[in-house]
């Protein structure tokens, strides 16, 4: 076998191949072996760019067939914000720390932190943590990081949890609170966890299967973008206040501006920058998680430490001073309000579909209020689109209804598929 | 909780018959002065806030003063927490409080974390300060953290 590789190709052909001589039956022979995708960052040729424009993408495929998930979940918001609150039950220390809105990978870190500080008041030398979503898992390793013996209790691991079904970007403010009541103090609370996350995703950048990523983002239009103005409408009178869920998008907590120091901002790109066939283009920055090797990576971590994980499920609140340890963070997200019978907790439905996984455009795009986001499991692609207007903030509020409705992800591609797409007449 | 507590109580009974002298002091028997607090808390906010934070919350990289960091020296003499700001703090002029600067740091960092003041100061040094030991306030708790409305 000398002179061939471990790929059965001889040092002329893989030469050859790398020239693009032998032409595409070769390279399609190619595909069955290891290093494909490698070969095709070679061989791939760049997109031209289109007309008038200096730069090009590698454009997604948004046709029906590319639709591989359909993923529906529940954000559990409540007004006043997360309830990062302590309470007895028997002799057992309940910390919770559940609630987080639409938050909730984005808080992870800064929340267990909270929660763990209090937990940590009584000096317990193990704990129980019940949930294993996002936020559960993140408070069980850092509870971990902080010596502690820690015991999960969960109905499923996370990849079964609602934490799978979201879009998993980083999104601090996105549903956490109502602005009236969650205080003026809650401003301060909400930029210390976001900071906190912040800094610990950052840890995460670049280890194997990339965790977390950065990612550019394209915000499209056909008319000039305008900074979004949320003014509240004086024809709508119930609020809050009066019916016990928010009315209109001014009441939430709009907070990203207290982190805009870190958190990339959006720029108008010029023209010829923009590689998109619509009139007007913006670019920002933005994190995300790869769900599986980030799960990945904190069970790993989990497991490694010594934790342990007891399957099970919780009926109410008396179960939990039936754990033997004493000191328990209540990480249960929308389930809470049932197990703990919160009903200040607002269901906020959320949807996302997802296309083959198409790693050459990485890159997230958005377009008539479709988003399209390319991560290491598929492309995400959410339709925020609703009948008869735009509702932001309030597009899901109230509803618990948790199918999916493919039909509103594949109207979402149609949408946005004309970007990809020169324009008519090549012009 | 109430297991978690006894263990305190058993620890802290152990102590005293062990050590045949006056019986230890805690930080919840009001060890320092509401002056000393206020004077600490004025010389927090020049010398420690821009680091550890306006409210003690820290950062990612700074150590908070709340919750955890109270956690980490209970069970041990304040002594030991006045001695280490004494010598290490703050990071950048290390050794430049003064004793009863110290003292009101300390005083002020044990009633942020709900410690109560007494009538007596909290010495500045010595075998008194060695022989009161931290412990966290009891948790404050609610019967219901989980609001019922409608």
């Amino acid at each position: 076998m000398a002179g061939r590789s471990q790929f059965g190709l001889s040092a002329l052909e893989r030469r050859a191949l790398l020239k693009g001589s032998l032409g595409a039956a070769a390279f399609a022979g190619m595909q069955s072996y290891a290093s494909a995708a490698k070969i095709a960052e070679v061989t791939a040729p760049p997109p031209m760019p289109l007309p008038g424009r200096k730069v090009a993408l590698v454009p997604l495929r948004v046709t029906p067939d590319q639709l591989i998930d359909v993923k529906c979940c529940i954000r559990p918001f409540r007004a006043a914000g997360p309830n990062l609150g302590t309470q007895m039950i028997g002799d057992t220390l309940v910390v919770h720390n559940y609630g987080h809105g639409g938050s909730g990978w984005s808080l992870s870190w800064g929340s267990a932190d909270v929660a763990l500080g209090k937990a940590l008041s009584v000096l317990p030398k193990e704990i129980a943590v019940v949930g294993c979503g996002i936020v559960g898992l993140t408070t069980a390793v850092l509870a971990q990081q902080y010596g502690l013996k820690v015991t999960i209790y969960a109905r499923d691991m996370i990849q079964r949890t609602r934490s799978f079904r979201a879009s998993g970007s980083f999104t601090p403010s996105s549903r956490v609170a109502l602005t009236e009541p969650a205080g003026p103090e809650f401003g301060d609370l909400w930029e210390r966890m976001a900071r906190f996350s912040w800094k610990a995703f950052r840890t995460c950048i670049g280890l194997p299967g990339n965790p977390v990523e950065f990612q550019d983002n394209y915000g499209l239009s056909d008319t000039p973008p305008q900074r979004r103005v949320r003014e509240p409408n004086p024809a709508i009178t119930d609020s809050y206040a009066t019916r016990g869920i928010p009315f209109q998008e001014t009441e939430f907590a709009h907070l990203d501006d207290r982190i805009k120091d870190i958190v990339p901002q959006s720029s108008l790109l010029p023209p010829e920058e923009n590689p998109f066939n619509a009139a007007y283009a913006s670019r920002t920055s933005h994190m995300y998680f790869n769900f599986a090797s980030y799960g990945h990576m904190l069970l790993t971590e989990f497991f490694g430490r010594g934790g342990q994980f007891v399957m099970r499920d919780f009926h109410g609140p008396a179960d939990y001073a039936k754990l033997k340890e004493k000191v328990v963070i209540n990480c249960t997200g929308y389930a809470a309000r049932d197990l703990w019978q919160d009903k200040t907790i607002i269901p906020v439905r959320g949807q996302t579909g997802w296309l083959v996984p198409q790693p050459d455009s990485h890159y997230a795009v958005r377009y008539k209020n479709v988003m399209l986001m390319s991560k290491a499991d598929g492309v995400c692609v959410m339709n925020n689109n609703s009948i008869p207007e735009d509702l932001g903030d309030m597009f899901g509020v109230g509803n618990s209804m948790e199918l999916p409705n493919p039909a509103d992800i594949q109207a979402g591609l149609k949408l946005i598929a004309p970007v990809f797409a020169p324009p008519v007449g090549g012009a | 909780m109430a297991r978690a507590l006894s263990v305190i109580a058993l620890a802290a009974t152990a102590i005293a018959i062990g050590a045949a002298s006056p019986a230890p002091i805690t930080t919840r028997q009001g060890v320092f002065t509401e002056d000393q607090a206020a004077a600490g808390a004025q010389l927090y906010a020049t010398r420690c806030a821009m680091c550890h934070g306006k409210m003690r919350e820290g950062t990612y990289e700074t150590p908070s003063l709340q919750d955890r960091f109270i956690a980490n020296w209970s069970k041990a003499p304040v002594a030991d927490l006045y001695d280490y700001l004494a010598r290490a703090m703050p990071q950048f002029a290390p050794g430049s409080l003064k004793p009863a600067e110290t003292a009101q740091i300390v005083a002020y960092l044990l009633k942020a974390n709900g410690l109560p003041a007494g009538a007596k100061p909290l010495p500045e040094g010595g075998p008194t300060l060695a022989r009161i030991m931290l412990e966290p306030k009891a948790p404050s708790l609610s019967a219901k953290a989980v609001p019922r409305t409608k």
